[in-house]
């Protein structure tokens, strides 16, 4: 609870309609796309300005109160679960678009920005905004920005921090700073680029300055189906290896095709594995590594290879894809998405050992993926009105990440760390390795009010020493002493 | 401390304990050595740390004189790593160690048709963890982007000795927070880089070069817009400016039965210019190392609406520049030029652009970096948590950092 001399002065910071106190108001925030953590914040302030926002933050930090910042509330890690002592900053009143610069392709918003609606404000031109999560119709360029989000165009276009060129970031002290330039290469440490993927532990962006891409003249989406996920994976490493990037190479299993079928017809074929190939370019060059394409998935057994006729037909076949987590309500009341990646040769293996791990839990996995970057998204699926499935159902997913970690990758691709995979953190990082993020956390956030208890494997105070000390080989082998 | 008020056979004994005695050198004023592995590299700046000895990790050399003067009690070589310890060509990413020259290293991806999409300066000298340290990138930046869109994973030493890695081998990954972002361009003052991971592009099977010449920058800058609003397979640009007047160069990749139809394209878009495309030599690329023989060579940067009105600015100061298209330029000026740059500087500044001093003569004392960011206190700060003792390349970087 915050003291009555505290809310005044929330109140003061952004007047009387910007503060939310009222318990059942209070329960829009409490969680947010993974939903099964829940936490009721002490207050939420919806701030119009970046003064606002400030004064909000100077608040926080005079009265080491937590906070922590929220867009559309779509994020699938627990990012944006409040601490029940802090206060939710929403981002819902600063949509503004501040400043678009056409010819230097770029463009200045507010966080709480749409991310469909920056690319609304520069298709006119033949533009358009490349990071596309799957969410991007409501999700907000401040959230995307906190989670350096994806989507599945990253492949040839990069993610969120590829596009970030400056923020406006209100610092965990109070403080405003500007990091990176409209410019490249601004002289000093790149700590926008550091900022980006932070998930809201080194402070609030207020505003940003992003990069924008001119539309291809020419996109052609591919849709082709196989009898096994195996060939499907196949067929993706050999487009790489014949020097082909397309701008997306998704797969979707049997399952989740039947998802997305009965959630919005896409017309997707009946297959084990269906694979999806997005080329974009120039007419010509589109034209040309389509036949070798094409030529590749018949070679490893697509029966059936189908080529958009027109852009209604390819925006169907993208809205199927990425209502493939939404859908999966369709198969199952229950299911955990995870957001694992591996080195893209791996997929064939990799996929038969969750196949595996799956069938001895007896829950079922649906798979979708950025296959193009090995980024896996099981879904793993269960009923939490049985008694113990749900225990179980976390514990999959949990291993499944292990699993992509020992086969040298990663626990997240674009759905971030936050609450839920702070234990899997210590599991693809070291001590040192961590013990290293915490110096950047700290230099931003020495009070650790930023989006507490996130991110990291368990809460750690600036200054306090690693808890278990595991020596280092030179130590050991008597070289070196204290590291 | 630094080397001038120590003894140095008493520095080396004890580095010779780390290393071994065939490599530690003593110099006149310092000790250089040449550890093997990143747990040595770790042991020499622990002990530098502890004894509060600067630090000046080195590569190649070839951009020592970048940024403020530091004068050394230790000079980290990295000579001795240098290996590139893994290349899976099919899932197109290496590891590679910082001492690896970028040739080198370049020469062993090609062998799988593969390479890290960027051209630095003096490729065959200059060292992958040199580049790093200083951000370089050329022309090809506008089809790759720079390092910190290439690099996916580092490992990286601390001043007190931490080995950490940062990031990891696989491209898409948001696990913790991008370190290795940090450590590009932070020209060795946060922590020495042992080994990167990168991501690669395949070897553009087919490209050609073309050159629009104009007496004035204007009408070049205009249609290096046409192009980065266009719709040609360009790999890259630069706008070359000189007393003799102002060249853009277009090295256009794809598939060579694309690159026929594209040709013509570009002819009739520097004809809308009133201007010629004519075939191009591949030594064009390399106008940016030349400008460095110069008294002053500068990096500025600034919008690409900008590039035409400064190559026009650079030249009425009686510089030469290579700018790429990203708003990245090199320039070289003779001494008498010294004054004006400062005034250069400003209008970048004003621009929110920059004007970095590379090389100058040692008469002149120029700031090397400009005005700094209001967010100086926070680099300030990460420095000093990085490196508490400040052993790491004290005083080279802005801000006295």
């Amino acid at each position: 609870m915050l003291s009555v001399a505290i809310l005044a002065e929330l109140r003061e910071a952004v007047g009387v309609d910007g503060l939310i106190t009222e318990r059942n108001q209070l329960q829009t925030y409490e969680c947010d796309g993974l939903a099964v953590l829940r936490s009721l914040p002490a207050a939420v302030v919806l701030p119009r300005s970046t003064a606002q926002l400030q004064a909000v933050v100077s608040l926080c930090a005079r009265h080491v109160i937590p906070f922590v910042g929220r867009g559309a509330g779509t994020g699938l890690s627990g990012g944006a679960l409040p601490d029940d002592r802090g206060i939710v900053i929403s981002f819902a009143r600063m949509t503004q678009i501040l400043n678009t610069d056409i010819p230097n392709q770029r463009i200045t918003v507010e966080a709480g920005v749409i991310n469909a609606h920056v690319t609304q404000r520069v298709a006119a031109t033949g533009h358009f905004y490349a990071p596309d999560p799957s969410s991007q119709t409501v999700c907000t360029i401040g959230g995307n920005v906190a989670e350096n989000s994806g989507g599945a165009h990253c492949l040839k276009y990069g993610f969120t921090t590829t596009h970030v060129l400056e923020l406006e970031v209100v610092l965990p002290t109070g403080n405003v700073v500007h990091l990176g330039s409209p410019t490249l290469d601004a002289p000093g440490y790149d700590l926008a680029g550091v900022f980006v993927g932070s998930e809201g532990t080194l402070g609030v962006a207020s505003s940003m300055t992003l990069r924008i891409v001119r539309r291809p003249e020419t996109v052609q989406v591919l849709l082709a189906a196989f009898d096994s996920i195996a060939a499907a994976g196949q067929t993706v490493s050999d487009i790489i290896a014949a020097s082909i990037l397309p701008a997306a190479m998704e797969i979707m299993d049997r399952l989740s095709i039947q998802a997305a079928e009965a959630a919005v017809h896409p017309h997707y074929p009946e297959c084990e594995a269906l694979l999806l190939v997005e080329l974009d370019g120039p007419a010509a060059e589109v034209n040309l590594h389509m036949e070798q394409v094409r030529a590749l998935c018949k070679g490893n057994g697509a029966w059936e290879d189908r080529l958009a006729q027109s852009e209604q037909e390819r925006l169907l076949v993208w809205k199927g894809r990425k209502a493939a987590f939404a859908a999966a309500g369709r198969l199952s009341p229950d299911y955990i998405v995870q957001d694992g990646v591996i080195p893209r040769t791996k997929l064939p293996v990799v996929l038969d050992e969750i196949a595996a791990m799956a069938a001895a839990t007896g829950l079922r996995v649906s798979n979708v993926f950025h296959a193009g970057d090995g980024n896996l998204h099981p879904l793993v699926l269960y009923d939490r009105s049985i008694a113990g499935q749900e225990e179980i159902a976390i514990d999959l997913s949990m291993r499944i990440l292990h699993l992509c970690v020992d086969h040298g990758g990663s626990i997240t691709g674009e759905h971030g760390v936050g609450r839920e995979k702070q234990q899997a953190m210590g599991y693809m990082y070291s001590e040192p390795d961590l013990d290293t993020m915490q110096r950047v956390r700290c230099s931003f956030d020495p009070e650790n009010i930023a989006n507490p208890d996130k991110l990291f494997p368990r809460p750690r105070l600036c200054g306090e020493k690693t808890g278990k000390y595991t020596p280092h080989p030179l130590e050991t082998a008597g070289v070196a002493e204290f590291f | 401390m630094t080397g001038a008020s120590a003894n140095m056979q008493d520095l080396a004994t004890p580095l010779v304990a780390l290393t071994g005695a065939d490599y530690v050198r003593v110099l006149h004023d310092a000790v250089a050595v040449a550890p093997a592995t990143s747990e040595e590299l770790a042991a020499v700046l622990l002990f530098a740390h502890k004894n509060h000895l600067t630090v000046v990790p080195s590569g190649g050399g070839t951009k020592q004189g970048w940024g403020h003067r530091v004068t050394p009690a230790i000079v980290l070589e990295t000579h001795r790593l240098n290996k590139v310890r893994e290349h899976t060509w099919q899932d197109m990413t290496c590891t590679v160690e910082a001492g690896c020259t970028w040739a080198s290293m370049q020469a062993a991806l090609a062998q799988h048709g593969q390479h890290v999409g960027l051209d630095p300066l003096w490729p065959d000298r200059a060292t992958v963890g040199g580049i790093v340290a200083t951000n370089d990138s050329g022309a090809l930046r506008l089809r790759y982007g720079g390092l910190r869109d290439l690099i996916i994973g580092m490992t990286i030493v601390l001043a007190d000795g931490t080995v950490a890695k940062t990031g990891g081998k696989v491209v898409k990954n948001v696990a913790g927070y991008d370190l290795h972002k940090l450590m590009i361009g932070a020209f060795g003052t946060l922590g020495v880089v042992t080994s990167v991971n990168f991501r690669l592009h395949s070897i553009p099977q087919c490209t050609q070069n073309f050159t629009v010449s104009a007496a004035s920058a204007e009408p070049l800058g205009k249609l290096l817009l046409a192009l980065l609003h266009g719709q040609l397979c360009t790999l890259a640009i630069q706008l070359r400016g000189s007393g003799a007047g102002f060249a853009l160069d277009i090295r256009l990749a794809s598939l060579a039965e694309v690159l026929r139809t594209q040709a013509p394209l570009l002819a009739e878009l520097a004809q809308r210019e009133g201007l010629t495309a004519l075939p191009a030599e591949e030594e064009v690329w390399l106008a940016r190392e030349q400008l460095f023989a110069r008294d002053f060579a500068c990096k500025g940067t600034m919008l690409p609406s900008r590039i035409a009105r400064f190559a026009e600015r650079v030249r009425a100061v009686g510089g030469e520049s290579v700018t790429q298209a990203s708003g990245i330029m090199t320039a070289g000026f003779a001494a008498s030029a010294g004054e004006r740059l400062s005034q250069l500087r400003a209008e970048l500044e004003a621009a929110r652009g920059s004007l970095m001093v590379l090389k100058q003569p040692a008469e002149t004392n120029l700031d090397c970096w400009g005005t700094p960011p209001d967010s100086l206190p926070l680099m300030r700060e990460v420095k000093r948590r990085f490196d508490p003792e400040g052993v790491l390349n004290p005083g080279r970087f802005l801000g006295g950092i």
